[in-house]
C-alpha cells in the first residue's frame, strides 16, 4: 500500500466513523431516506443512494449480513415477510460496493424450509454470486454476555455478530404484543434459544440485543404493510399496499417514522420508547431529517 | 445326501454376484424404494407426486385387511388389486422380484453362517398368523401392518436408520466446525447438496425406534437358520401371495427334487420342503432354472392337469384362526382414559376407530411431516394402536399450509384433503391453563401463542386488563382466550409456549363423550 493510499484510507475511515457511529455526538440530525414507487428494487436503491450510497457502509472485501424477516410460511403478498425484491436490491448494492460475501438468513417461527421457500427470497437471489441464503445452523449460535437490563446473556448467531456490516431489513407490520414489529424487533431473528421467554420484558430485552449487535444500516420494507393480525397475518384484507421503502443509519429514527404509516405516534410504541431511552437513536420526529429520494 | 452334494457343488452360502433377471429387478426395485423413501419429505414442493407409499398401495395384504376391516374399498388401493390379480397369475413373484425386504435378506444372507432350520417355524405357523390377522381385521381390528414386511422395513428406516444416518453426517459437519470454524465453509456446497437431496432436515428420534430395530433384527437373525426364513415361514404378505398364487398358471417342472441331483434344494431360497416343491413358497426367482446342470427345470404356462392339491392350511388352521382372530380382536381392547386423553390424530382423521382400521402403521406420515409432529404410539391407545401416528404438539405442530401426510398416506386413513379443507380440519382444541399462563398466573405479558396462531382471524385472542402488579405499578395485561369455533388444534401454541415447566396452553382431542 502506498503512503498516499494509506493516508487516504485513514482519512476516509475517520470520516466514515464520524458519520456512522458518531451521528449523535456530532449533533448531526438523524436522516431517514424515503422513496415511493412500484419498482421495489429501484426505490430500495434510491434510499441507499440518498444516504450516501452503499459504499458508505460496505468496504471492499467485507462480509455483509442482510437480515430480512423470513419469519412465517407466507407468500410475499401477505406482508408477513420482507419483500424479496427489496432484499435483492440490497444484496446487489452490497456486492457492487465490493462485499466479498453477502449472507442472508433468519430464524423463522414456522417450518424453516417452508418459510424460506415461500418468502420468495431464495428464488429472487438464485444465480447471484457470492450470496448465501442458508438455513441457520445450531452450532453457530454463541452465548454472548449482554449484561443488559433484561438479559444477562443470550445465544446469538455468530455469523451476524462477526459480520463487518449488519443490514437490518424488517417489514413494517402489526404485532399483537408490541403493536408494531419494525427494525428493533427484527433482530430477534439472530437470537437462538427459548425466544418466547423475552416476551415477558420485550422492550428491555430487544434493547439489550440491539446494543450488542448494532445495525449499520436499517432499511424498512413498507412496500405493503400488515395492519392487523400480525406478526403472522394470513389475510390479504389486513394488507395495505404503500409502495414505500425507508432507510436510515439510525434504527430508532426509521422505526419512529415507519410508525406513522400506521397512524400511530412513536411514543405509543413501547419498544421504540425504550430503544430511544437506551441511546439507540432518535425517536422525536421533529429532530429527524426526512429526505425524499 | 445333501452333505455329499455340498462338497461337489459350490456352496450357496457365498453370495453369488452373477446377476439373474430377478436379481436385477430386485436391485432396481430396492433402489427405487430407497429413492422414494428419501423423497418422502418436504423438499420445497407442496405436492409429493411419487412417494414410498406406492409399495403399500400395491400391497395385497394392505388391500385385503382394509377391505375386511372397513367393509369398503378405496381407489387408492387399485394397484393392490392389480398386484393381487397378477399374483394369481404369476405366483409370488413380488417376493422374488420386488420386495425390498426380501432383497435385503438376499444381500445379507451370504454373510450369515447357517445352522439347521428351526422345525417349529415350519408348518402352519404362518397360516395361523395370517388368518388370525385377516379375521381380526374382519372383526374390526386391523393390525396386519405391524407384521407387513414393507411397513416393518420403513418403520425401522424412519424411526432409527435415517435419523441415525442424518445425525452421524451432521455430527461430522458440526465436528468440522469445532475444528475449522468458519473455514469449513469451503465444503458448504457439498454439504448443502447432501442436505437438500439426501439428509433429513432435522434428526428426530422416535419412540419405539429400538423396538423397530428389534423386529427388523429378528428377521435378519432368522437368516441364521435358513435362507429367507421370514419370507418362507412367517411373512403374512408372502403367505397371502402364496395362497393367491396357488392357482397360478406358471408351473414349475419337475415338481420334486431329481433323485440323481438335488441341487435345486441348494439353489432355491424358499420352495423346497424336503423333496417336494411347494408352489405356494416359490418366489419365482428362476434360480433353479438358470443353474440346472441338466437343463431339466422349466417354468411352463398352463394349468396343472390335476387340480391343485388340497388347501394345505387345513380346516383346523382356519377354525383356530377364526377363534384366535375373534379373541385377538377384543383381548387388547382396553384403552386407559388418562393415556387416551391426549391422543391427537393427524389432520382429517375423524373417528379414531375408523382411523385405526385404515392405518397401515407404515410410518410414511411421520417420515414426511416437515415439523416432526407425528410420533408412533407405543401403548397409549392400547395394543391395537401400536405404531399408529399421534401428534405431540410440544415436540412439533401441524404446519398450517402443509397437507403432506394426507398425500402420502397409502390408504387414506389420513385423507388427502385440499389445503383449504385441511386448514379447517379439526385435530383438537387448545385449552388454556391459567395457573401456568403468564398474564393470568404471574401478571406478565407474553401472548406468544396468539402471535403464532396461523388462523388469519386468530383462534387465540386476548382481552386487555388493567391491573396492578406486585410492585404496585399499573400494568396492562393481554390475557389470551381460545375461540373454539376457529381453533383447528394445530398445536403451534403449545409448541411455542415459552413456559419452561409445561405448556400453559395444550391441545386436547374433541371427543364425543359416550356417557
Amino acid at each position: 500500500m502506498r503512503r498516499r493510499d494509506f493516508l487516504r484510507l485513514c482519512g476516509s475511515s475517520i470520516l466514515a466513523g464520524k458519520l456512522l457511529v458518531r451521528d449523535l455526538w456530532a449533533k448531526e440530525p438523524s436522516v431517514v431516506a424515503l422513496s415511493e414507487g412500484t419498482d421495489y428494487m429501484q426505490i430500495t436503491r434510491s434510499v441507499i443512494e440518498a444516504l450516501g450510497g452503499m459504499k458508505r457502509f460496505v468496504k471492499s472485501g467485507d462480509v455483509v449480513v442482510v437480515k430480512p424477516n423470513i419469519g412465517w410460511d407466507r407468500r410475499p403478498e401477505y406482508g408477513a415477510n420482507t419483500h424479496p425484491l427489496v432484499v435483492k436490491a440490497i444484496v446487489e448494492e452490497a456486492l457492487k460496493a465490493g462485499a466479498k460475501r453477502v449472507k442472508v438468513f433468519d430464524n423463522p417461527c414456522n417450518e424453516p424450509r417452508r418459510c424460506y421457500e415461500n418468502s420468495g427470497i431464495p428464488a429472487a437471489l438464485k444465480g447471484v454470486e457470492n450470496v448465501e441464503v442458508k438455513q441457520m445452523e445450531d452450532e453457530r449460535y454463541r452465548k454472548v454476555k449482554l449484561n443488559g437490563v433484561a438479559l444477562k446473556e443470550w445465544e446469538l448467531y455468530s455469523e451476524a455478530t462477526s459480520a463487518n456490516v449488519f443490514i437490518n431489513v424488517p417489514i413494517a407490520k402489526h404485532h399483537s404484543l408490541t403493536r408494531l414489529s419494525l427494525a428493533s424487533k427484527n433482530v430477534m431473528g439472530i437470537m437462538g434459544g427459548n425466544r418466547g421467554y423475552i416476551h415477558r420484558d420485550i422492550e428491555e430485552a430487544l434493547a439489550d440485543v440491539n446494543v450488542a449487535v448494532k445495525s449499520n444500516l436499517t432499511i424498512v420494507d413498507a412496500t405493503r404493510i400488515l395492519m392487523n393480525h400480525g406478526p403472522s397475518g394470513g389475510s390479504l384484507k389486513d394488507v395495505k399496499i404503500l409502495n414505500r421503502v425507508m432507510a436510515s443509519t439510525d434504527m430508532v429514527a426509521v422505526d419512529a417514522y415507519a410508525t406513522t404509516l400506521f397512524g400511530i405516534a412513536p411514543k405509543d410504541i413501547s419498544i421504540t420508547v425504550t430503544a430511544a431511552k437506551r441511546g439507540l437513536g432518535e425517536m422525536d420526529l421533529n429532530k429527524i431529517k426526512i429526505v425524499k429520494a | 445326501m445333501s452333505s455329499e452334494q455340498s462338497e461337489q457343488i459350490p456352496s450357496a452360502k457365498r453370495p453369488n454376484w452373477k446377476l439373474s433377471s430377478s436379481r436385477i429387478s430386485q436391485l432396481i426395485f430396492l433402489a427405487v424404494f430407497l429413492v422414494l423413501f428419501v423423497m418422502t419429505d418436504y423438499r420445497g414442493q407442496d405436492e409429493i407426486t411419487v412417494a414410498a407409499n406406492a409399495f403399500f398401495r400395491a400391497n395385497p395384504l394392505v388391500l385385503v385387511t382394509y377391505v375386511l376391516s372397513t367393509m369398503g374399498f378405496t381407489w387408492l388401493l387399485l394397484p393392490g388389486v392389480l398386484m393381487f390379480i397378477f399374483s394369481g397369475i404369476l405366483g409370488r413373484f413380488f417376493c422374488g422380484w420386488i420386495c425390498p425386504l426380501g432383497t435385503i435378506l438376499d444381500l445379507v444372507t451370504g454373510w450369515i453362517r447357517k445352522t439347521r432350520p428351526l422345525a417349529w417355524l415350519a408348518g402352519n405357523l404362518k397360516y395361523y398368523l395370517l388368518i388370525t390377522l385377516l379375521f381380526a381385521a374382519l372383526f374390526g381390528v386391523n393390525i396386519a401392518g405391524i407384521f407387513d414386511p414393507i411397513a416393518l422395513l420403513i418403520r425401522f428406516m424412519t424411526f432409527l436408520l435415517y435419523p441415525l444416518f442424518g445425525f452421524a453426517v451432521r455430527q461430522g459437519w458440526v465436528g468440522l466446525y469445532t475444528v475449522l470454524g468458519d473455514n469449513r465453509d469451503f465444503l458448504a456446497g457439498t454439504y448443502g447438496f447432501l442436505k437438500t437431496y439426501l439428509l433429513p432436515f432435522r434428526e428426530t428420534f422416535y419412540p419405539l425406534a429400538f423396538f423397530s430395530l428389534v423386529l427388523f433384527g429378528i428377521i435378519i437373525f432368522l437368516e441364521r437358520f435358513e435362507r429367507r426364513n421370514w419370507c418362507k415361514n412367517l411373512c403374512p404378505l408372502g403367505t397371502l401371495l402364496g395362497l393367491v398364487g396357488r392357482g397360478s398358471i406358471f408351473r414349475r417342472l419337475p415338481t420334486r427334487l431329481c433323485s440323481d441331483c438335488g441341487d435345486c434344494k441348494e439353489h432355491c431360497p424358499t420352495a423346497f420342503d424336503g423333496e417336494i416343491f411347494q408352489k405356494s413358497n416359490c418366489i419365482t426367482c428362476l434360480n433353479c432354472q438358470a443353474k440346472c446342470r441338466f437343463k431339466r427345470v422349466s417354468f411352463k404356462l398352463g394349468f396343472a392337469k390335476k387340480p391343485p392339491p388340497a388347501f394345505s392350511p387345513a380346516r383346523r388352521v382356519i377354525l383356530t384362526s377364526v377363534a384366535s382372530g375373534f379373541i385377538v380382536s377384543k383381548a387388547f381392547a382396553f384403552r386407559l382414559d388418562s393415556a387416551d386423553r391426549r391422543v391427537l390424530r393427524p389432520p382429517g382423521a375423524k373417528d379414531d376407530q375408523e382411523f385405526l382400521k385404515k392405518c397401515v402403521r407404515c410410518g410414511e406420515c411421520m417420515k414426511v411431516c416437515p415439523r416432526n409432529a407425528l410420533y408412533p404410539t407405543a401403548l397409549q391407545t392400547g395394543l391395537y394402536g401400536l405404531f399408529a401416528p399421534i401428534l405431540i404438539p410440544r415436540l412439533g405442530y401441524c404446519e398450517y399450509n402443509c397437507n403432506l401426510c394426507g398425500q402420502v398416506c397409502p390408504t387414506g386413513a389420513i385423507p388427502k384433503l385440499p389445503l383449504q379443507e385441511k386448514m379447517a380440519a379439526v385435530i383438537g382444541t387448545a385449552v388454556l391453563d391459567k395457573n401456568h399462563c403468564l398474564p393470568y398466573g404471574r401478571k406478565l405479558n407474553c401472548i406468544v401463542c396468539e402471535e403464532h396462531c396461523p388462523i388469519p382471524e386468530k383462534a387465540i385472542r386476548f382481552e386487555l386488563s388493567e391491573e396492578v402488579d406486585y410492585a404496585g405499578k399499573k400494568v396492562t395485561l393481554k390475557k389470551p382466550y381460545v375461540v373454539d369455533k376457529l381453533c383447528n388444534g394445530c398445536g403451534i401454541c403449545e409448541f411455542v409456549c415459552p413456559i419452561e415447566e409445561k405448556a400453559a396452553i395444550e391441545v386436547f382431542p374433541r371427543k364425543p363423550r359416550k356417557r
